[in-house]
C-alpha cells in the first residue's frame, strides 16, 4: 500500500510543479518581413495635422559626418542579439502600445464603490490618485483613449515617413553592413526613427489619459527607444528626432482633447436629472439605475456631445425612437428575453459571456482592437499600415460611442430589469440607459471598418458583430430593438470613417 | 460494548463540507474513522451556506446588489470498507445558489464528483495515523467564472491529507489534520481576463490550498452521542485579490479560518442509523464570504457481505 501512496505523492508533486503555466499577456508573434514599406506614405493625408511637415524636423548630419560615425560606434557597443526586450517590442511596436492601452483600460475599468452613507464618490481628474482613482475607464472613456492614441500614432508616422524619404538617411545596416539588425532588415530610411515617434506619442497620449501611469509609461517608452539602438535599427540622432516629432504631434492631439467636450461628459446630479426629466416629458419614460444604493448619475450623460471624428453631426445618425413600453413590438421583445432566461442553450450562454467585456476588462472597444491586432500580424503589416488600421478603427469606435450615448440619453430608455418585474439576468446591467446597445453600435462600426481594411475577413467581422450584439439579449440586459438600432447606426458610422480612408492616399 | 463501539466508528465516514464562492472544501476524509471490510455506508446531507458580508481582498464589506448569498447543497454519499484499513468514499453534491439583492440569476445543478480513499497507516494503542487521498472533478458544464453565484470552481482537485488521532480511554479524542489540495485550472467562457495584468486565455489557474484543522471531541451516553468542536484554516497558495468593487473570479487567493461544532447521534434502539448536524462560522478570510453554515444529515450503514462483516 505504501508503494501506491508514494506513487500518488509523486504524481501530486509533479502536477504541482508543472502547473505554473505562463498565459499570454499579449499577441505572440514571430518577427516578420513587412509586406511592403509604403514608401509614399509621407504623402498620405493625416487626420489632425494640417500638413506632413507641420512639426519641423531639421535635416540630419550626413552618414559620413564625424557625429554620425561616432553614434554608429556607440551603437555597436550596445548591440545585443535578440534580448527579451527586443523580442517583446518586436518589429511592430504599434501592437505593443495598443496592448498597453488595453491593459490600462482593463486596470482602470472599475466603478466606484459606495460610501458607507450610501452616496457614491466620483473620480477626479484634478486628484487622480485619490480613490476612486481617475479615470474610470468605462467603454466611452476607453474608446476615446484608443482613438487619440491611434490617430496620433498614424499622423506621427505619416510625418515621419515624409521626413524619412525627404532626408533619405539610409538604414543603419546599409551604411554599415557589419551591423545585423535583430529584426528582418528593412530598407526604410532611418531618420527620424519611426519607433521613437511611436514611443513618444504613446507615452504622451496615454499619460494624459491615465495620469497615474506616467512613470510606468516613461519607463516603457525609454526602454523601447533604447531597444531600437541595441537592436541595430537606429542611432541616437534618429531617436532624438523621432522623439521630438512624436512629442510635437502629441501636443496637437492633446490640444484637441482638452476641448473635445469629454471634461463635461460626466455631469453632476442636477444636470443628469434634467436630462432624464426632459426625456420623461418628451416620451413618458425615463431610465433609472437599479443598483443599491442607487447610482444617482449614469456613466457620462453628455458623452453624446463630445466632438466626433468623422461624422458631421450626431443627430444625423441618431436612430428613431424605440417601441413604447406596453406596445406590441415591446411585448415581443419582452417575451423573447423571458424565453432566454428560461431555456438558454449552452451556446447562448457562451456567447453572452464571450462578448461581455464588462467591468475590469478592456471593454468592447478593446476587444475589437485585439481582433485588429491579429489581422495586422496575419497580413504582416508595417507600422504605418498598422497605425492606419487602428486610427480608422478607433475613430469609428469612438464616434459609435458618441452616437450611442447620444441616443441613450436622448431617449433615456429603461433597461429590461426596470421594466420587467422580477426579471433576473446572467450579466450585470450597466449604469446607463438601454437604447441603443453600446456593444452593437461599437461592434457594427468596428466590423464595417475592419471589413473595408481587410476585405477577406468581412464574413468573420460581420459574424462577430452580430454575436456581440445578440450576446446582450442572451445576457438579459438589452431588448432586441436596442441591439438592432445599434447595429444599424454603427454601420453608418463605420461608413463615414471609410469615406475618409478612401481619400487619404493609402489605397 | 466493544463491538458496538467499533460499529459506530465504522459508520462515521463523513464530517464537514464548506462551500465558499463555490469551493467545496471537502473534509470528508479528514475524520479519523474507518469502516469494517465489506460495509457500506449511505449518507444524505443537506447544507445551507449563507453570507451577507464578504472579504474583498482583506476588506470586510457588504454589497446590497448581492444582499445575502445562499447556497443549498444536497450531498449524497457512499462509503465502502474495502479492507479493515482502507475505505473508499464517493460524493456528488447538487448545488443551488441565489442572491437576495440585485438582479443576477442564481444557478443550480450537479457539481463535482469526489472520490476519496482513506488508509490507516498506524494504530498504536491510543494513537492512530491515517492518510487520505482524493480526486474531484466537475461532472456538469457549470460556469465557474460566475462568482459568487457559481456552482463550483470547475477544476480538478487532488487532495492529500494526513490525520493524527489520539484517544483517551475511548471517551475523549483529539484529532489534527493537514492537507494539500492541488487544483488544476478552470475554463472561462471568455479568452481575456485581468489578473495583475492582461491575460489572453480562456484558462484560469486555481490556487492550491493548504489546509489545517484541529478537533476536540468526546463520546457521551454510552457512545450514543458524539460531540466535536473544530477549528480550521485554509490558505490559498497563490492568486490575486478581488479588485475594489469588482466581482470575484476563480483566480482569487481564497483564505479562511472557521470554527465549527458537530453533533451526531446513534440511536441505540436501531442498528446502523445515525443523524448528525453541525454549525460552522467563518471568522476571518480573504476573498471569501463570511459564511455561516448549517448542516444536517442521516447515515445508514450495513454489511454487504455477511461473511466479511465481522
Amino acid at each position: 500500500m505504501s508503494k501506491y501512496l508514494y506513487i500518488l505523492c509523486l504524481w501530486v508533486a509533479l502536477s504541482i510543479a508543472s502547473c505554473n503555466t505562463d498565459y499570454p499577456s499579449g499577441a505572440e508573434y514571430e518577427n516578420y518581413q513587412f509586406t511592403n514599406l509604403d514608401q509614399n506614405a509621407g504623402t498620405w493625408k493625416p487626420i489632425l495635422l494640417t500638413s506632413n511637415d507641420q512639426i519641423f524636423i531639421p535635416a540630419p548630419e550626413p552618414t559620413t559626418s564625424e557625429a554620425y560615425l561616432s553614434e554608429l560606434k556607440t551603437m555597436k557597443t550596445t548591440l545585443a542579439s535578440a534580448s527579451s526586450n527586443a523580442v517583446y517590442w518586436g518589429c511592430n511596436p504599434i501592437i505593443r502600445w495598443n496592448e498597453i492601452a488595453r491593459d490600462l483600460a482593463a486596470k482602470y475599468n472599475l466603478t466606484p464603490a459606495p460610501n458607507d452613507d450610501g452616496t457614491y464618490p466620483s473620480p477626479s481628474a484634478a486628484n487622480p490618485g485619490v480613490y476612486p482613482y481617475f479615470p474610470f475607464a468605462h467603454p466611452p472613456y476607453a474608446s476615446r483613449a484608443f482613438a487619440y492614441l491611434s490617430a496620433a500614432q498614424f499622423d506621427g508616422l505619416i510625418a515621419s515617413w515624409h521626413y524619412k524619404y525627404k532626408y533619405n538617411r539610409p538604414a543603419v545596416h546599409i551604411t554599415d553592413p557589419s551591423i545585423v539588425p535583430v529584426f528582418h532588415a528593412s530598407d526604410l530610411p532611418s531618420y527620424p526613427s519611426d519607433g521613437a515617434v511611436i514611443a513618444a506619442i504613446s507615452r504622451e497620449i496615454l499619460g494624459a489619459m491615465f495620469p497615474l501611469e506616467k512613470e510606468f509609461l516613461k519607463i516603457k517608452a525609454e526602454e523601447m527607444q533604447k531597444n531600437l539602438i541595441s537592436s541595430g535599427i537606429n542611432v541616437s540622432s534618429d531617436i532624438i528626432a523621432g522623439d521630438s516629432l512624436g512629442k510635437g504631434v502629441a501636443k496637437v492631439y492633446l490640444k484637441r482633447a482638452v476641448s473635445d467636450g469629454m471634461a463635461l461628459a460626466q455631469t453632476n446630479r442636477q444636470v443628469s436629472d434634467s436630462i432624464a426629466n426632459a426625456a420623461l416629458a418628451r416620451f413618458g419614460w425615463k431610465w433609472i439605475n437599479q443598483e443599491s444604493p442607487v447610482r444617482p448619475v449614469g456613466i457620462t450623460p453628455k458623452f453624446g456631445k463630445v466632438k466626433m471624428w468623422n461624422v458631421p453631426n450626431v443627430e444625423s445618425v441618431r436612430p428613431g425612437p424605440p417601441p413604447v413600453p406596453g406596445s406590441d413590438a415591446f411585448n415581443v421583445a419582452v417575451e423573447e428575453l423571458k424565453s432566454f432566461t428560461k431555456n438558454s442553450t449552452k451556446e447562448q450562454r457562451k456567447i453572452a459571456n464571450w462578448w461581455s467585456d464588462g467591468l475590469g476588462t478592456y471593454t468592447p472597444p478593446g476587444h475589437w482592437n485585439r481582433f485588429a491586432t491579429d489581422f495586422i500580424i496575419q497580413y504582416k503589416m508595417n507600422p504605418i499600415r498598422s497605425a492606419r488600421v487602428f486610427a480608422y478603427l478607433n475613430m469609428a469606435i469612438q464616434d459609435a460611442g458618441i452616437s450611442c450615448w447620444d441616443s441613450k440619453y436622448y431617449y433615456h430608455y429603461p433597461r429590461p430589469i426596470q421594466l420587467m418585474e422580477g426579471f433576473k439576468t446572467s450579466l450585470g446591467t450597466p449604469n446607463f440607459p438601454s437604447y441603443t446597445s453600446g456593444h452593437s453600435t461599437f461592434s457594427a462600426a468596428a466590423a464595417t471598418v475592419l471589413s473595408y481594411l481587410f476585405p477577406n475577413e468581412k464574413a468573420k467581422c460581420d459574424k462577430w458583430a452580430t454575436e456581440a450584439s445578440e450576446s446582450r439579449i442572451y445576457g438579459g440586459i438589452h431588448f432586441r430593438f436596442d441591439c438592432e438600432a445599434g447595429l444599424e447606426a454603427g454601420k453608418k458610422i463605420g461608413e463615414y470613417a471609410i469615406q475618409k480612408a478612401l481619400v487619404d492616399g493609402a489605397d | 460494548m466493544l463491538k458496538k463501539y467499533f460499529h459506530k466508528i465504522g459508520i462515521s465516514a463523513l464530517s464537514f463540507f464548506f462551500m465558499f464562492h463555490g469551493i467545496l472544501y471537502s473534509q470528508t476524509p479528514a475524520d479519523a474513522l474507518l469502516m469494517e471490510k465489506g460495509e457500506l455506508c449511505i449518507a444524505a446531507m443537506y447544507q445551507n451556506d449563507s453570507w451577507n458580508k464578504y472579504w474583498e481582498g482583506i476588506l470586510l464589506r457588504d454589497n446590497k446588489n448581492i444582499g445575502t448569498l445562499s447556497r443549498s447543497n444536497y450531498i449524497p454519499m457512499l462509503a465502502y470498507g474495502l479492507t479493515k484499513r482502507i475505505n473508499i468514499l464517493a460524493t456528488l453534491p447538487y448545488v443551488s445558489t441565489s442572491a437576495s439583492g440585485g438582479q443576477m440569476a442564481g444557478t443550480s445543478g450537479f457539481q463535482d464528483l469526489g472520490i476519496f480513499t482513506k488508509v490507516k497507516v498506524m494504530d498504536k494503542s491510543a494513537f492512530q495515523v491515517f492518510t487520505a487521498a482524493g480526486i474531484s472533478f466537475p461532472i456538469s458544464d457549470y460556469l465557474s467564472d460566475y462568482m459568487p453565484l457559481n456552482l463550483g470552481l470547475g477544476t480538478t482537485e487532488i487532495s492529500l491529507r494526513a490525520i493524527l488521532k489520539y484517544e483517551y480511554h475511548s471517551k475523549i479524542y483529539f484529532r489534527g489534520s493537514a492537507a494539500y489540495l492541488h487544483r488544476t485550472t478552470t475554463e472561462a467562457e471568455r479568452d481575456y481576463y485581468y489578473q495583475d495584468g492582461s491575460i489572453y486565455s480562456t484558462t484560469m489557474d486555481i490556487p492550491d490550498v493548504l489546509s489545517f484543522d484541529a478537533a476536540l471531541g468526546c463520546w457521551l451516553w454510552d457512545h450514543d452521542v458524539q460531540l466535536e468542536a473544530l477549528v480550521g484554516t485554509q490558505i490559498g497558495q497563490s492568486g490575486d485579490d478581488i479588485r475594489r468593487q469588482n466581482m470575484p473570479q476563480p483566480t482569487n487567493k481564497m483564505d479562511m479560518k472557521n470554527v465549527s461544532g458537530y453533533i451526531r447521534y446513534f440511536p441505540s434502539f436501531t442498528q446502523g442509523f445515525s443523524v448528525f448536524g453541525s454549525v460552522s462560522q467563518v471568522i476571518d478570510g480573504r476573498n471569501v464570504g463570511q459564511s455561516q453554515m448549517i448542516t444536517g444529515g442521516i447515515t445508514y450503514q450495513f454489511p454487504i457481505f455477511k461473511s466479511t462483516a465481522q
